[in-house]
């Protein structure tokens, strides 16, 4: 909504800056986004008189003037044709700035010296376009700065309104709410209709067939107008506001709906068959052009002002072409009404028409205007158009209703905002906002709204006024009187910020990829077409084909994450998602939503350096990040199997993460079909974890084990063994033998080359002896450490080298 | 016997001043004081002493031991101090060079912010609760007092999954699925991502928010103010300007949003401020009774107040950042500086 100072101070006496009007305004919750000042430090650009208008000597289309400013005469070159000596003239002097911050200075043209500029209307910003130089009225005082002799310095204040506050689509609106703040009445515009002989009911009628869409409709009938420009205070008004100017009647229509917020419309009496109203829903399928020239499709639900025959206007959204005010326009009916807001909304939305008359009707017109604005829009048009009222108004009211009236408790009102308001501060908030009160039970008002504030509907309503107008900040800061809480963070919330500390400490940075994404990556990850995770939630409205289907894997914006990175040439990448995925589950409404834990390893192994190694990532670097994850959560038994790996996975270099048989993870290489379809040319390793089953899964730790006070001992023993043992069966060959006194079993060599057969390897163990009561002799665990190479050997055929 | 003593000592004295390493000084105390050493030699010519020279003899044998042992420790220390200085003396390093690093991750700006908000709640009794991404409109709309058709939904352009099913567009759902869970009183507060249609450089179609809600007996507007004044000089810094202003949502009434004095111009009006010397960064308001009515609370015995902040403007606002869309591009370069 646009507002200006000089307009606002019409209908309310105040003595406030620009400024402080617009921080009232604001602290009302009537928000100034923007304030432009019109003609604002434009001070040195003054009313001035041509004495002279002379040729320039030295060029053919420019003029040399003698320009009095009240105060001296200054030369003046000026390249316009259409003044003469006589003429009072906008002169901008040395130092000024026009708007486009265009300085004017001390120049010489051809050889002449000027001192200043004489101005246009567009060079001042009073036009888009003008044509020369503009032309002063005669009367006004040299010397004076144009914009204030003209009354054109104002400020323009841009409201953001909040979509409760239809009453101040208006300025009569916001000067109400400026009225009630400072304890001041509104002066509402005095309005004397000038009626002639004839009554209207002889010429027009009107006829509401759907009261609930329409509860109100008044009309009245100007003849005789004289269709035209409207005069200059009526144009410059609108563009203040912004409204284009159109023709006398428009404009008055449009100066009312801003003065007033009421949306009114002028027909050409003469399209209107029979000189009937009719308020009536669309036939199903009807077509109607609307102003703007576009053909319509109209549904039954859309409401239509017809005429005897046709549609003439579509309720409270826009007039018809067939019944347009135009040049030849004569007579006028003009109609001022009030429509269902919802019934306003659907259709508006539905035709994607949204016009500021159906912006006020969505949001709750004033039944109680419609007279008043008719008539002051009456009594506008047929001043300005030289036109003659027919005598008396219809006004058709169905939907008449007693107005509101609301029990407020002082109690209350205090209860809600921590405040001790008394029964006469509050009763003054509300006689300054033109409640009218009854005195109810003991403790209580009966508040009486008037059908302007179309939001207040209940006590809490009235509460927001009284906090509103007595100000914010006018309520004590305090502390809230309530039960104290366990202030621990969920069990969730810890492990997820510990998780990801744990990757951050294993060199994993953090990223965040959207949610929604491509539906062509499902293929670009190679899911098979059964694939559970190709189930997608599809959006119906998606801003793109690439947002356009909830994740189900983390997977797709990780890759296409490093890609992009590898586009920065960042080769070397270590990088984490923590998110949901979005799983359809079953019959249910809403999907899963897991929470998945992701990264990718890709590039080398250390920070570059001049003593760093030069590896590059490989699988047990994955798995490690994996490991260290795990251990810190203590799962129960935990085991990374071969099994149902995903096809996004380099078959022989991935596995799943299952804690018993239930899998909760995998990792793994990027299968290479997958890295090329993201542009990777380098290795990549994922890893994902479902964090809800860590959740579940996760333990603390029960008890610790005492360290020993004794030796250790160790014995390591090399063997050759099939390819396929995995080292996890040896390690879990040694744990199965239960023996107390082993410590620690762990491979510390692995070793396939020229001196092992092929589809051997040599795996070299370290068994790791201690007992917690004394130190073991040589003996012992020689015989202890017998018993595993026995186990090894019998158990996976090892050769013991 | 005595004279023998005497000038091996001398002897062995002499070329201890003469060796130059480590490994000659050893090789002399087992020339001289080894097991088959000149000293045990001579010692096997004490059986043919007198029973009085014996004990005078064994007493030179002592000595002329423990001072060869003693010169031999001496010369020893004295060759491994110098050795050390040595060590010392050439053993230098470029200590400009880089160090040997390990990768260290960082977290991402949002999570920072989050994580530090949610700490100064906790600190307060707010427990982290959590809800759907993906939501029924009912909690997301209906329930919070936004009916189909009302014209306040046009605030939040809404991605939909069919008629019933959407995006949520705040973190307000939360509050209604918490609600309809626990009785009175409640405390929480529930970061998480929401979603609207609309993407430019100020508006992403996916971004954060943290709600809160508190709902207890006799919890009132003067509360709200209290609890978030204390929020905003915790993490602001104490002493930041709060002004609450009258606004509108239609899940809360009466409504404020809350600004904070210009962090980059401190009040005095700069381009991020719009010159208005003030930043709105939360929306809060006593919770509608309308809401209340929805998870059956009786209005009339308790009163709460919500409220919600973006994280992004935040952290845009903490760390100077100036262009929504670097949260999600996920450039390394700009991730790595937090």
């Amino acid at each position: 909504m646009i507002a200006t100072y000089n307009w606002l101070k019409e209908y309310v006496d105040f003595d406030l800056s620009p400024q402080d009007l617009a921080d009232l305004l604001t602290m009302l919750g009537l928000e100034v986004e923007g304030m432009t000042s019109l003609g604002g430090g434009m001070d040195d650009v003054v009313v001035a008189l041509i004495e002279e208008r002379n040729q320039h000597p030295n060029a053919d289309r420019l003029s040399l003037c003698r320009v009095n400013n009240g105060r001296e005469v200054l030369e003046i070159v000026c390249g316009a044709t259409n003044m003469k000596a006589g003429d009072r003239v906008a002169l901008a002097q040395i130092g000024a700035v026009l708007p486009g911050d265009f300085k004017i200075k001390r120049s010489k043209i051809r050889g002449v010296e000027s001192f200043g500029m004489l101005c246009s209307e567009k060079e001042l910003g009073l036009a888009e376009e003008s044509e020369g130089i503009m032309i002063l009225p005669p009367d006004l005082q040299l010397g004076s700065p144009v914009f204030e002799a003209l009354g054109l310095k104002d400020t323009i204040f841009e409201i953001g309104l909040t979509p409760n506050r239809a009453d101040c689509l208006s300025v009569i609106g916001i000067a109400r709410e400026i009225a009630a703040k400072l304890g001041k009445r509104v002066n509402y515009p005095k309005v004397a209709v000038g009626e002639g002989n004839q009554p209207i009911t002889e010429i027009a009628s009107v006829t509401i067939e759907d009261p609930h869409g329409c509860p109100r409709y008044a009309a009245r009938y100007i003849s005789g107008c004289k269709i035209g420009s409207s005069p200059e205070w009526l144009v410059s008004r609108l563009k203040a506001v912004g409204v284009r100017s159109i023709n006398n009647v428009v404009d008055v229509t449009n100066y009312v709906m801003m003065e007033f917020g009421h949306p009114l419309h002028a027909f050409d009496y003469h399209f209107l068959q029979g000189g009937k109203i009719v308020v009536r829903k669309a036939g199903e399928g009807e077509l109607f052009k609307t102003l703007d020239g576009q053909e319509r499709l109209l549904k039954g639900t859309d409401l239509t002002i017809r005429d005897g025959e046709r549609a003439v206007a579509l309720a409270g959204v826009m007039g018809g072409q067939n019944s347009e005010i135009s040049d030849a326009t004569t007579d006028v009916l003009l109609e001022s009404a009030c429509f269902e807001p919802m019934t306003i909304r659907r259709t508006a939305r539905r035709l994607g028409l949204h016009s500021e008359s159906s912006h006020r009707f969505e949001r709750g017109a004033d039944i109680g205007t419609v007279p008043k604005a008719l008539d002051r829009a009456a009594a506008l048009i047929a001043e300005l158009s030289g036109g003659v009222m027919a005598r008396g108004s219809i006004d058709v009211y169905p939907g008449k209703k007693k107005p509101k009236q609301i029990p407020v408790r002082l109690a209350r009102v205090n209860q809600i905002l921590g405040t001790n308001l008394t029964a006469e501060a509050i009763r003054d908030i509300f006689h300054n906002l033109e409640f009218v009160l009854d005195p109810g039970e003991a403790g209580e008002f009966l508040v009486s709204v008037p059908s302007f504030r179309v939001d207040i509907e209940r006590e809490i309503d009235l509460i927001e006024e009284v906090a509103r107008l007595n100000g914010f900040e006018n309520i004590p800061v305090t502390m809230p009187r309530a039960r104290t809480f366990s202030d621990r963070p969920t069990r969730s919330q810890l492990l997820a910020q510990s998780l990801k500390q744990l990757l951050v400490a294993n060199g994993l940075s953090e990223v965040i990829t959207y949610s929604f994404i491509a539906p062509a990556l499902y293929d670009r990850i190679g899911l098979a077409s059964d694939d559970p995770r190709r189930a997608v939630v599809n959006l119906l409205n998606p801003l793109s084909d690439d947002q356009s289907v909830m994740r189900t894997s983390l997977l797709p914006g990780l890759l296409e994450t490093a890609s992009r990175n590898i586009g920065y040439r960042i080769l070397d990448q270590r990088i984490f998602e923590m998110g949901r995925v979005f799983l359809k589950d079953g019959s249910e409404e809403l999907p899963a939503e897991p929470t998945y834990i992701a990264g990718i390893l890709t590039g080398a192994r250390e920070l570059e350096g001049w003593n760093q190694g030069k590896d590059c990532v490989d699988f047990y670097d994955m798995k490690g990040v994996v490991e260290n994850i795990l251990a810190s959560l203590n799962i129960a038994k935990l085991s990374y199997e071969s099994r149902d790996l995903d096809s996004f996975y380099h078959p022989g270099k991935a596995c799943s993460v299952c804690s018993g048989s239930d899998i909760i993870g995998s990792l793994g290489e990027i299968h290479p079909d997958v890295q090329e379809a993201f542009g990777i040319e380098q290795r990549v390793y994922y890893f994902e974890l479902n964090f809800d089953k860590l959740l579940h899964l996760c333990r603390d730790i029960a008890t610790i084990t005492p360290p020993s006070r004794f030796p250790d001992t160790f014995r390591d023993t090399a063997m050759l063994l099939d390819d396929e043992v995995p080292a996890a069966a040896v390690l879990g060959a040694i744990k199965g033998l239960k023996i107390g006194e082993i410590e620690d079993a762990a491979i510390f060599d692995l070793y396939k080359g020229a001196s092992i057969p092929a589809g051997k390897k040599s795996l070299a163990v370290r068994v790791r002896y201690r007992s917690l009561e004394r130190t073991l002799t040589d003996d012992e665990v020689n015989r202890l450490h017998q018993r595993v190479v026995d186990t090894l050997t019998s158990k996976y055929s090892a050769e013991i080298r | 016997m005595k004279e023998k003593l005497e000038a091996m000592k001398a002897q062995a004295l002499a070329e201890l001043a003469t060796v130059g390493t480590e490994k000659e000084v050893q090789d002399l105390r087992v020339k001289y004081l080894g097991k088959k050493g000149e000293l045990t030699g001579l010692m096997k010519g004490m059986g043919s002493l007198s029973p009085e020279e014996r004990p005078l003899i064994g007493q030179l044998v002592n000595s002329v031991k423990d001072t060869l042992e003693e010169k031999v420790e001496a010369a020893l220390a004295a060759m491994r101090d110098s050795d050390k200085q040595e060590r010392l003396r050439i053993e230098r390093l470029d200590i400009s060079l880089p160090g040997r690093r390990k990768a260290i991750g960082t977290l991402h700006p949002l999570t920072i912010v989050i994580q530090e908000i949610s700490e100064i709640f906790s600190s307060l009794g707010f427990q982290t609760a959590e809800g759907p991404e993906i939501e029924l409109d009912y909690y997301n709309f209906e329930a919070l007092n936004l009916p189909k058709d009302h014209p306040a939904r046009d605030m939040q352009d809404t991605f939909y999954v069919s008629e019933n099913v959407l995006l949520r567009t705040h973190t307000s759902p939360v509050q209604i699925r918490t609600m309809l869970k626990h009785a009175p009183p409640v405390r929480i507060i529930a970061p998480g991502k929401v979603y609207r249609r609309d993407s430019d450089v100020t508006h992403s179609p996916m971004f954060h928010q943290i709600e809160g809600l508190m709902v207890d007996k006799n919890i009132n507007f003067g509360d709200l103010k209290g609890i978030l004044t204390i929020f905003i000089n915790q993490y602001f810094g104490s002493g930041t300007s709060v002004r609450f202003r009258p606004s509108f949502f239609p899940f809360t009434e009466p409504s404020a949003e809350v600004d904070i004095a210009c962090v980059i111009c401190k009040g005095k009006g700069c381009r991020v401020c719009k010159n208005t010397g003030w930043l709105e960064i939360l929306g809060s308001g006593m919770v509608d009774p309308e809401v209340f009515r929805h998870v059956k609370y009786d209005s009339e015995s308790v009163t709460g107040f919500a409220f919600g902040m973006g994280i992004e403007r935040i952290a845009m606002l903490k760390y100077g950042i100036n262009d929504l869309r670097l949260f999600y591009e996920n450039d390394l370069r700009f991730l790595s500086q937090f």
